[in-house]
């Protein structure tokens, strides 16, 4: 009894020490914090942009599969998901920042392009699921009173399209959080950055990573 | 009668004439669904299209405002033929009605707003002037107090008796009726039917697809006969089901009546 309780006096004592070490001395944890300023930053903007381009991406191509113009705008659309879908976060990532906008030099605004650009593929097929599942005489009640196909879908089709997709939304949302993590791949320094910053500073990756998570 | 309840009278043109349908084919995929249709649709008629199911009846009334468009053939609305390009296809149809089998009512809106909605957003009436007169339609029909409700609440005939509504603040000149009751359990015909023969009384121009044989031959001017993509036969109500000549019909009321 006496063994186990001091095994744990021992180990509270350790992590107190650790605790100490990680966030305490030197103010360590301003690292978290600011690299969870960050985080949130990239992942807030991103969204925005996500939505925006989800949308619009999302219109077109349903557009062009029930009325069947559009084919040139489709086409674009066709191959920026495909293309977006289709590499890893961390390429894209790294083709922006070092190619296209090579002369920017606020990395927040590469990442947030970035991340936006690569969440908006995903949310226009969410959000294009949500428009199909819209029943089809919706919009020829829509249509059939006189309002135009583009009012018949901001009116309409949309606000029900977007409440049924919002728990598929969420989830993107969070996937997104979660994937800024790979922004210190441009040596930005969000929330994971900060954690390994701490780690090379005090050789403990327990703590660090943890409170990262 | 109402004045919203009757057809919005414009100069007379062409005889009165508001539907002109010459030789409508539409074709789907291995179906040829209307096969050489022609007829015309006078002012203030009250049209009645029969048949037995898959006779293209519910087609032919969705190519006249172009929920379909006809493979082949011309449609004329108040002489203006409507199916080739260049024609403003919304203002076209904002003169004519439809009320479709599952009402298709917006389920996210309020019955009000359900019925301003599409007077607002195509600048035919300002907000007040299109609340006073929802409200006075519905005080008419007796559902004033649902007006904050939404279409889900809703029984099956309360909901075509709003979507009649809602076509009607549009103040077209003519209302298509698509199996309006069709979708209705048997206790709910009634009231709807109800409306349905006050608007006709009221002058209004319809032209109406049913399987409602009775109240078609209550309340029709006309009543079309159609079979396998073609108009058999047509006439008066008198006529139609005192005398039909085509074998078809004969058979067909043989089952219905």
């Amino acid at each position: 009894m006496n063994a186990v309780l001091s095994w744990f006096q021992e180990q509270s004592a350790d992590l107190k020490t650790a605790f100490y070490m990680n966030f305490i001395k030197d103010d360590r944890w301003i690292y978290l914090w600011s690299g969870l300023k960050i985080t949130l930053q990239i992942a807030f903007f991103a969204v925005l942009i996500g939505i925006l381009l989800g949308f619009l991406v999302a219109v077109i191509r349903s557009t062009h599969d029930k009325v069947g113009n559009l084919r040139f705008l489709n086409f674009i659309c066709k191959m920026y998901l495909t293309i977006i879908r289709g590499t890893p976060m961390v390429v894209q990532l790294l083709i922006i920042y070092f190619v296209i906008l090579s002369s920017c030099t606020d990395k927040v605004f590469v990442a947030v392009i970035a991340f936006g650009i690569n969440s908006g593929a995903y949310v226009a097929e969410i959000i294009r699921s949500g428009i199909m599942s819209v029943d089809k005489g919706q919009m020829e009640a829509g249509r059939s009173l006189g309002l135009s196909y583009l009012q018949t879908m901001i009116y309409i089709i949309l606000p029900q399209a977007f409440k049924n997709v919002l728990p598929a939304l969420g989830n993107e949302f969070i996937v997104l959080i979660k994937e800024t993590s790979v922004s210190g791949y441009i040596a930005l320094q969000d929330l994971t950055k900060a954690g390994d910053i701490i780690r090379s500073q005090t050789y403990d990756a327990f703590l660090p990573l943890i409170a990262v998570a | 009668m109402n004045k919203h309840f009757s057809s919005a009278s414009s100069p007379e043109e062409n005889g009165g004439i508001i539907f002109k349908a010459e030789h409508i084919i539409k074709e789907f995929p291995n179906l040829r669904a209307l096969d050489d249709v022609s007829t015309e649709i006078k002012r203030g008629e009250v049209v009645f299209i029969v048949g037995p199911s898959g006779s293209g009846k519910s087609t032919f009334l969705r190519c006249l405002n172009l929920l379909e468009k006809p493979t082949d053939g011309k449609i004329f609305f108040e002489g203006k033929q409507i199916n080739c390009r260049g024609i403003k296809i919304n203002a076209f149809r904002q003169k004519v009605g439809m009320v479709f089998q599952h009402f298709n009512l917006f389920p996210h809106l309020t019955i009000l707003n359900n019925i301003i909605l599409a007077p607002l957003k195509t600048h035919r009436m300002k907000r007040a002037e299109a609340v006073s007169k929802a409200e006075e339609l519905l005080k008419r029909i007796g559902l004033y107090e649902k007006r904050n409700a939404y279409p889900q609440q809703l029984s099956g005939g309360q909901k075509q008796r709003i979507a009649i509504v809602r076509a009607l603040l549009m103040n077209p000149d003519v209302i298509l009726f698509d199996e309006p009751t069709s979708a209705l359990d048997p206790e709910m015909v009634g009231e709807v039917l109800a409306l349905m023969k006050e608007l006709a009384l009221g002058g209004m121009t319809m032209i109406v697809v049913t399987h409602e044989i009775g109240f078609a031959r209550e309340v029709a001017d006309r009543i079309l006969f159609m079979d396998h993509g073609r108009i058999v036969e047509e006439g008066s109500p008198e006529d139609f089901f005192s005398h039909p000549k085509d074998p078809r019909l004969k058979d067909f009321l043989s089952k219905v009546i």
